[in-house]
Protein backbone atom coordinates (compact mmCIF):
# COMPACT_ATOMS: atom_id res chain seq x y z
CA UNK A 1 0.00 0.00 0.00
CA UNK A 2 3.07 2.17 -1.10
CA UNK A 3 2.51 2.67 -3.91
CA UNK A 4 0.03 5.94 -5.06
CA UNK A 5 -3.31 5.49 -6.84
CA UNK A 6 -4.94 7.66 -9.50
CA UNK A 7 -8.22 8.73 -8.78
CA UNK A 8 -9.65 10.60 -11.65
CA UNK A 9 -13.05 12.38 -10.69
CA UNK A 10 -14.96 15.75 -11.59
CA UNK A 11 -13.45 17.74 -13.97
CA UNK A 12 -10.31 15.09 -14.40
CA UNK A 13 -12.24 12.29 -15.23
CA UNK A 14 -14.31 14.98 -17.48
CA UNK A 15 -11.38 16.14 -19.68
CA UNK A 16 -9.88 12.18 -19.27
CA UNK A 17 -13.06 11.11 -21.08
CA UNK A 18 -13.25 13.97 -23.81
CA UNK A 19 -9.65 12.64 -24.44
CA UNK A 20 -10.71 9.09 -25.08
CA UNK A 21 -13.71 10.39 -26.96
CA UNK A 22 -11.58 12.49 -29.79
CA UNK A 23 -9.57 10.01 -29.79
CA UNK A 24 -12.09 7.47 -30.98
CA UNK A 25 -13.10 10.09 -33.53
CA UNK A 26 -9.83 10.52 -35.10
CA UNK A 27 -8.94 7.66 -35.25
CA UNK A 28 -11.59 5.44 -36.33
CA UNK A 29 -11.04 3.01 -33.27
CA UNK A 30 -13.84 0.80 -31.46
CA UNK A 31 -12.54 1.51 -27.73
CA UNK A 32 -10.37 3.53 -25.82
CA UNK A 33 -9.41 2.50 -22.24
CA UNK A 34 -7.52 4.64 -19.56
CA UNK A 35 -5.61 1.89 -17.05
CA UNK A 36 -4.03 2.05 -14.30
CA UNK A 37 -0.98 0.10 -14.16
CA UNK A 38 -2.57 -2.45 -12.21
CA UNK A 39 -5.00 -3.19 -14.84
CA UNK A 40 -7.77 -1.37 -13.38
CA UNK A 41 -9.91 0.90 -15.81
CA UNK A 42 -9.59 4.71 -15.03
CA UNK A 43 -12.11 5.68 -17.95
CA UNK A 44 -13.47 3.90 -21.16
CA UNK A 45 -15.22 5.00 -24.17
CA UNK A 46 -17.44 2.65 -27.26
CA UNK A 47 -17.58 4.17 -30.57
CA UNK A 48 -21.43 4.45 -30.97
CA UNK A 49 -21.50 1.59 -34.47
CA UNK A 50 -18.83 -0.14 -32.18
CA UNK A 51 -20.04 -3.84 -31.53
CA UNK A 52 -20.16 -4.99 -27.44
CA UNK A 53 -16.54 -4.56 -26.25
CA UNK A 54 -15.28 -8.06 -24.57
CA UNK A 55 -15.12 -8.21 -20.59
CA UNK A 56 -13.12 -4.50 -19.71
CA UNK A 57 -11.89 -6.46 -16.51
CA UNK A 58 -10.17 -9.69 -18.20
CA UNK A 59 -9.32 -6.97 -21.00
CA UNK A 60 -7.63 -4.60 -19.19
CA UNK A 61 -5.74 -7.36 -16.53
CA UNK A 62 -3.88 -9.14 -19.78
CA UNK A 63 -3.11 -5.78 -21.27
CA UNK A 64 -1.70 -4.35 -17.88
CA UNK A 65 0.35 -7.85 -17.56
CA UNK A 66 1.25 -8.02 -21.06
CA UNK A 67 2.89 -4.11 -20.60
CA UNK A 68 4.07 -5.26 -17.20
CA UNK A 69 6.13 -8.12 -18.94
CA UNK A 70 7.31 -6.14 -21.50
CA UNK A 71 8.74 -3.35 -19.81
CA UNK A 72 10.38 -6.20 -17.80
CA UNK A 73 12.13 -7.62 -21.15
CA UNK A 74 13.07 -4.09 -21.98
CA UNK A 75 15.13 -3.49 -18.76
CA UNK A 76 16.97 -7.08 -19.54
CA UNK A 77 17.92 -5.98 -22.90
CA UNK A 78 19.25 -2.72 -21.49
CA UNK A 79 16.47 -0.03 -22.69
CA UNK A 80 15.08 2.24 -20.45
CA UNK A 81 11.22 1.10 -21.90
CA UNK A 82 9.68 0.29 -24.98
CA UNK A 83 7.29 3.19 -25.58
CA UNK A 84 4.78 1.37 -26.98
CA UNK A 85 2.65 -2.18 -27.58
CA UNK A 86 0.79 -3.13 -31.15
CA UNK A 87 -1.04 -6.23 -31.46
CA UNK A 88 -2.33 -7.06 -34.81
CA UNK A 89 -4.33 -9.91 -35.95
CA UNK A 90 -6.45 -9.93 -39.30
CA UNK A 91 -9.10 -7.95 -38.60
CA UNK A 92 -8.41 -6.82 -34.86
CA UNK A 93 -5.74 -4.81 -33.84
CA UNK A 94 -4.80 -3.61 -29.91
CA UNK A 95 -2.36 -0.53 -29.53
CA UNK A 96 -1.24 0.11 -26.08
CA UNK A 97 0.78 3.88 -25.31
CA UNK A 98 2.44 4.34 -21.63
CA UNK A 99 0.68 7.18 -19.98
CA UNK A 100 3.56 8.59 -17.98
CA UNK A 101 4.30 5.80 -15.06
CA UNK A 102 1.05 5.28 -13.80
CA UNK A 103 -1.45 4.80 -16.59
CA UNK A 104 -1.48 2.85 -19.98
CA UNK A 105 -3.57 3.66 -23.05
CA UNK A 106 -5.41 1.30 -24.63
CA UNK A 107 -6.97 1.47 -28.59
CA UNK A 108 -9.04 -1.59 -29.71
CA UNK A 109 -9.61 -1.15 -33.55
CA UNK A 110 -10.30 -3.21 -36.49
CA UNK A 111 -9.30 -2.75 -39.99
CA UNK A 112 -11.26 0.39 -41.04
CA UNK A 113 -8.68 2.23 -38.87
CA UNK A 114 -5.18 2.56 -40.39
CA UNK A 115 -2.71 1.42 -37.86
CA UNK A 116 -0.13 4.76 -38.58
CA UNK A 117 -3.70 6.91 -37.91
CA UNK A 118 -4.52 4.97 -34.71
CA UNK A 119 -0.62 5.14 -33.77
CA UNK A 120 -0.30 8.88 -34.64
CA UNK A 121 -3.64 10.03 -32.82
CA UNK A 122 -2.78 7.42 -30.14
CA UNK A 123 0.48 9.21 -29.23
CA UNK A 124 -0.96 12.62 -28.97
CA UNK A 125 -3.83 11.09 -26.76
CA UNK A 126 -1.00 9.81 -24.56
CA UNK A 127 0.95 13.04 -23.97
CA UNK A 128 -2.96 15.13 -22.81
CA UNK A 129 -3.15 12.24 -20.61
CA UNK A 130 -0.03 11.83 -19.05
CA UNK A 131 -0.57 15.83 -17.73
CA UNK A 132 -4.34 14.80 -16.39
CA UNK A 133 -3.71 11.53 -14.66
CA UNK A 134 -0.52 13.50 -13.16
CA UNK A 135 -2.64 15.66 -11.51
CA UNK A 136 -5.32 12.97 -10.69
CA UNK A 137 -2.48 11.03 -8.40
CA UNK A 138 -3.89 10.87 -4.59
CA UNK A 139 -1.60 9.44 -1.63
CA UNK A 140 -3.51 6.37 0.33
CA UNK A 141 -4.83 8.33 2.96
CA UNK A 142 -6.80 10.75 1.32
CA UNK A 143 -9.01 7.89 -0.33
CA UNK A 144 -11.96 8.79 1.74
CA UNK A 145 -12.72 4.82 3.17
CA UNK A 146 -13.90 5.15 6.61
CA UNK A 147 -15.04 2.61 9.10
CA UNK A 148 -18.41 3.33 7.91
CA UNK A 149 -17.51 1.61 4.53
CA UNK A 150 -15.38 -0.56 6.40
CA UNK A 151 -18.48 -2.45 7.99
CA UNK A 152 -20.55 -2.29 5.36
CA UNK A 153 -18.20 -3.82 3.05
CA UNK A 154 -17.44 -6.71 6.18
CA UNK A 155 -21.52 -7.20 6.21
CA UNK A 156 -21.42 -7.83 2.65
CA UNK A 157 -18.34 -10.38 3.01
CA UNK A 158 -20.58 -12.57 5.13
CA UNK A 159 -23.73 -12.55 2.75
CA UNK A 160 -21.54 -13.99 0.06
CA UNK A 161 -19.50 -15.92 1.42
CA UNK A 162 -21.35 -17.02 4.66
CA UNK A 163 -20.88 -16.55 8.31
CA UNK B 1 -3.06 -0.40 -3.36
CA UNK B 2 -7.09 0.10 -4.33
CA UNK B 3 -8.60 1.82 -7.12
CA UNK B 4 -11.08 4.29 -6.61
CA UNK B 5 -12.78 4.97 -9.47
CA UNK B 6 -15.07 8.04 -8.80
CA UNK B 7 -16.60 7.99 -12.02
CA UNK B 8 -17.78 4.46 -11.77
CA UNK B 9 -18.15 4.97 -8.42
CA UNK B 10 -16.30 1.68 -7.91
CA UNK B 11 -13.51 0.82 -5.14
CA UNK B 12 -11.13 -1.89 -6.73
CA UNK B 13 -8.86 -4.30 -4.58
CA UNK B 14 -5.78 -6.67 -5.53
CA UNK B 15 -5.81 -9.98 -3.58
CA UNK B 16 -3.07 -11.99 -4.59
CA UNK B 17 -2.73 -15.93 -4.03
CA UNK B 18 1.67 -16.84 -3.24
CA UNK B 19 2.68 -19.82 -2.48
CA UNK B 20 4.78 -22.50 -4.16
CA UNK B 21 4.38 -24.78 -6.89
CA UNK B 22 0.97 -26.98 -6.74
CA UNK B 23 0.31 -25.97 -3.73
CA UNK B 24 -3.65 -25.35 -4.66
CA UNK B 25 -3.44 -21.56 -5.54
CA UNK B 26 -5.53 -22.26 -8.48
CA UNK B 27 -7.70 -24.50 -7.08
CA UNK B 28 -8.76 -22.04 -4.42
CA UNK B 29 -9.85 -19.25 -7.17
CA UNK B 30 -11.54 -22.36 -9.22
CA UNK B 31 -13.37 -22.86 -6.23
CA UNK B 32 -14.43 -19.55 -5.76
CA UNK B 33 -15.57 -19.45 -9.40
CA UNK B 34 -17.79 -22.31 -8.98
CA UNK B 35 -19.46 -21.78 -5.60
CA UNK B 36 -20.65 -17.77 -6.10
CA UNK B 37 -23.25 -16.51 -8.10
CA UNK B 38 -23.20 -15.44 -11.55
CA UNK B 39 -24.13 -12.15 -11.15
CA UNK B 40 -21.03 -11.68 -8.39
CA UNK B 41 -18.32 -12.42 -10.67
CA UNK B 42 -16.46 -11.94 -13.90
CA UNK B 43 -14.70 -13.65 -16.44
CA UNK B 44 -11.87 -16.28 -15.14
CA UNK B 45 -8.85 -15.88 -16.92
CA UNK B 46 -5.98 -18.51 -16.70
CA UNK B 47 -2.79 -18.54 -18.52
CA UNK B 48 -1.49 -21.55 -17.92
CA UNK B 49 0.38 -24.17 -19.82
CA UNK B 50 -0.97 -27.35 -21.77
CA UNK B 51 -0.97 -29.23 -18.06
CA UNK B 52 -2.40 -26.53 -16.16
CA UNK B 53 0.41 -25.20 -14.35
CA UNK B 54 -0.13 -21.26 -14.28
CA UNK B 55 2.45 -19.78 -16.31
CA UNK B 56 1.67 -15.79 -15.87
CA UNK B 57 -1.18 -15.68 -13.46
CA UNK B 58 -5.28 -16.92 -12.99
CA UNK B 59 -7.44 -13.44 -12.59
CA UNK B 60 -11.19 -13.87 -10.90
CA UNK B 61 -13.28 -10.41 -10.26
CA UNK B 62 -15.62 -11.17 -7.62
CA UNK B 63 -18.40 -7.83 -7.15
CA UNK B 64 -19.06 -7.70 -3.53
CA UNK B 65 -21.89 -5.13 -3.68
CA UNK B 66 -22.52 -1.71 -3.33
CA UNK B 67 -21.25 -0.38 0.06
CA UNK B 68 -22.23 3.53 0.60
CA UNK B 69 -22.63 4.03 -3.02
CA UNK B 70 -19.44 2.45 -4.23
CA UNK B 71 -19.54 -0.88 -6.38
CA UNK B 72 -16.82 -2.71 -4.57
CA UNK B 73 -14.60 -5.48 -5.71
CA UNK B 74 -12.08 -7.80 -5.65
CA UNK B 75 -9.14 -8.62 -8.08
CA UNK B 76 -7.97 -12.34 -6.99
CA UNK B 77 -4.83 -13.28 -8.93
CA UNK B 78 -2.84 -16.10 -8.75
CA UNK B 79 0.93 -15.94 -9.30
CA UNK B 80 2.81 -18.99 -10.96
CA UNK B 81 4.36 -21.18 -7.90
CA UNK B 82 6.97 -22.83 -9.81
CA UNK B 83 10.16 -21.37 -8.92
CA UNK B 84 11.45 -20.53 -12.19
CA UNK B 85 8.82 -18.41 -12.91
CA UNK B 86 9.85 -15.52 -10.45
CA UNK B 87 10.08 -12.35 -13.38
CA UNK B 88 6.22 -12.89 -13.50
CA UNK B 89 5.42 -13.62 -9.70
CA UNK B 90 7.27 -10.14 -9.09
CA UNK B 91 5.21 -8.59 -11.71
CA UNK B 92 1.95 -10.02 -10.15
CA UNK B 93 2.50 -8.22 -6.76
CA UNK B 94 2.51 -4.80 -8.17
CA UNK B 95 0.02 -2.57 -6.14
CA UNK B 96 -0.95 -5.70 -4.55
CA UNK B 97 -3.86 -4.77 -1.41
CA UNK B 98 -3.58 -8.26 0.45
CA UNK B 99 -1.67 -11.87 0.23
CA UNK B 100 -2.91 -15.22 0.78
CA UNK B 101 0.20 -17.56 1.26
CA UNK B 102 -0.79 -21.30 0.31
CA UNK B 103 1.09 -23.41 1.86
CA UNK B 104 1.53 -27.38 1.29
CA UNK B 105 0.89 -29.61 3.65
CA UNK B 106 2.85 -32.42 2.29
CA UNK B 107 6.01 -33.37 4.33
CA UNK B 108 7.81 -32.93 1.24
CA UNK B 109 6.90 -29.43 0.48
CA UNK B 110 7.77 -28.15 3.53
CA UNK B 111 10.84 -26.48 2.04
CA UNK B 112 9.44 -24.88 -0.84
CA UNK B 113 7.08 -23.23 1.60
CA UNK B 114 9.62 -22.04 3.25
CA UNK B 115 11.67 -20.89 -0.04
CA UNK B 116 8.27 -19.41 -1.80
CA UNK B 117 7.82 -17.50 1.87
CA UNK B 118 11.12 -16.09 1.56
CA UNK B 119 10.87 -15.44 -2.41
CA UNK B 120 7.80 -13.37 -1.50
CA UNK B 121 9.55 -11.10 1.09
CA UNK B 122 12.53 -10.43 -1.18
CA UNK B 123 9.93 -9.54 -4.16
CA UNK B 124 7.68 -7.25 -1.98
CA UNK B 125 11.17 -5.73 -0.92
CA UNK B 126 11.53 -4.72 -4.65
CA UNK B 127 8.37 -2.51 -4.22
CA UNK B 128 9.60 -0.86 -0.99
CA UNK B 129 7.17 -3.46 0.92
CA UNK B 130 7.94 -5.11 4.03
CA UNK B 131 5.39 -8.16 5.40
CA UNK B 132 4.32 -6.69 7.81
CA UNK B 133 3.01 -3.81 5.91
CA UNK B 134 0.54 -5.73 3.86
CA UNK B 135 -2.43 -7.87 5.21
CA UNK B 136 -1.27 -11.57 4.59
CA UNK B 137 -3.22 -14.44 5.79
CA UNK B 138 -1.68 -18.21 5.75
CA UNK B 139 -3.65 -21.12 4.41
CA UNK B 140 -2.46 -24.53 5.04
CA UNK B 141 -3.76 -26.63 1.92
CA UNK B 142 -4.07 -30.07 1.14
CA UNK B 143 -4.91 -30.65 4.69
CA UNK B 144 -6.50 -34.33 3.85
CA UNK B 145 -2.72 -35.55 2.23
CA UNK B 146 -3.03 -38.89 4.35
CA UNK B 147 0.60 -37.77 6.20
CA UNK B 148 -0.03 -34.22 6.49
CA UNK B 149 2.01 -32.21 8.63
CA UNK B 150 0.60 -30.51 11.74
CA UNK B 151 -0.49 -27.06 10.97
CA UNK B 152 1.92 -25.75 13.63
CA UNK B 153 5.21 -26.91 12.20
CA UNK B 154 4.22 -25.01 8.75
CA UNK B 155 2.97 -22.50 10.42
CA UNK B 156 6.89 -22.85 12.53
CA UNK B 157 8.55 -22.51 9.02
CA UNK B 158 6.95 -19.79 7.16
CA UNK B 159 5.47 -17.51 10.11
CA UNK B 160 7.74 -18.23 13.23
CA UNK B 161 6.64 -15.25 15.01
CA UNK B 162 2.99 -15.96 14.40
CA UNK B 163 2.36 -12.92 13.06
CA UNK B 164 -0.63 -14.18 10.46
CA UNK B 165 -3.81 -15.75 10.96
CA UNK B 166 -3.46 -19.36 9.42
CA UNK B 167 -6.28 -21.29 8.13
CA UNK B 168 -6.76 -25.20 7.35
CA UNK B 169 -8.39 -26.03 3.70
CA UNK B 170 -8.70 -28.49 1.64
CA UNK B 171 -9.09 -26.35 -1.44
CA UNK B 172 -10.43 -29.18 -3.90
CA UNK B 173 -13.33 -29.62 -1.78
CA UNK B 174 -13.62 -25.99 -0.79
CA UNK B 175 -13.27 -26.65 3.21
CA UNK B 176 -11.48 -23.35 4.35
CA UNK B 177 -11.34 -21.67 0.77
CA UNK B 178 -13.79 -18.91 1.66
CA UNK B 179 -12.86 -18.45 5.27
CA UNK B 180 -9.50 -17.64 4.10
CA UNK B 181 -10.09 -15.16 1.18
CA UNK B 182 -12.83 -13.45 4.26
CA UNK B 183 -10.59 -13.39 6.46
CA UNK B 184 -7.90 -11.13 3.61
CA UNK B 185 -10.76 -9.06 2.48
CA UNK B 186 -11.42 -7.83 6.37
CA UNK B 187 -7.70 -7.27 7.21
CA UNK B 188 -7.53 -5.32 3.28
CA UNK B 189 -10.96 -3.24 4.01
CA UNK B 190 -9.45 -2.66 7.70
CA UNK B 191 -5.91 -1.62 6.40
CA UNK B 192 -7.05 0.99 3.96
CA UNK B 193 -10.12 2.67 6.42
CA UNK B 194 -7.71 2.98 8.91
CA UNK B 195 -5.09 4.64 6.56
Amino acid sequence: MVEPAVALFGEAYEKAARVLEELLRESGARYTLLLDRKGFVLVHKEALWAPKPPALDSLATLIAGNAAATQALARMLGEPRFNELLHQGSTHGLYVEEVGELALLVIVFDSSAPVGRVKLYGKRAAQALEGITQEAVVSPGTLGIDSEYREGASALLDELFGN
Amino acid sequence: MSTINFAAREINFKIVYYGPGMSGKTTNLKWVFQQIPQNRKGEMVSLATEDERTLFFDFLPVDLGEVKGFKTRFHLYTVPGQVFYNASRKLILRGVDGIVFVADSAPNRLRANAESMRNLRENLAEYGIKLEDIPIVLQANKRDTPDALPVEMIQAVIDPEKRFPIFEAVATTGMGVFETLKAVSREVLSRVASS
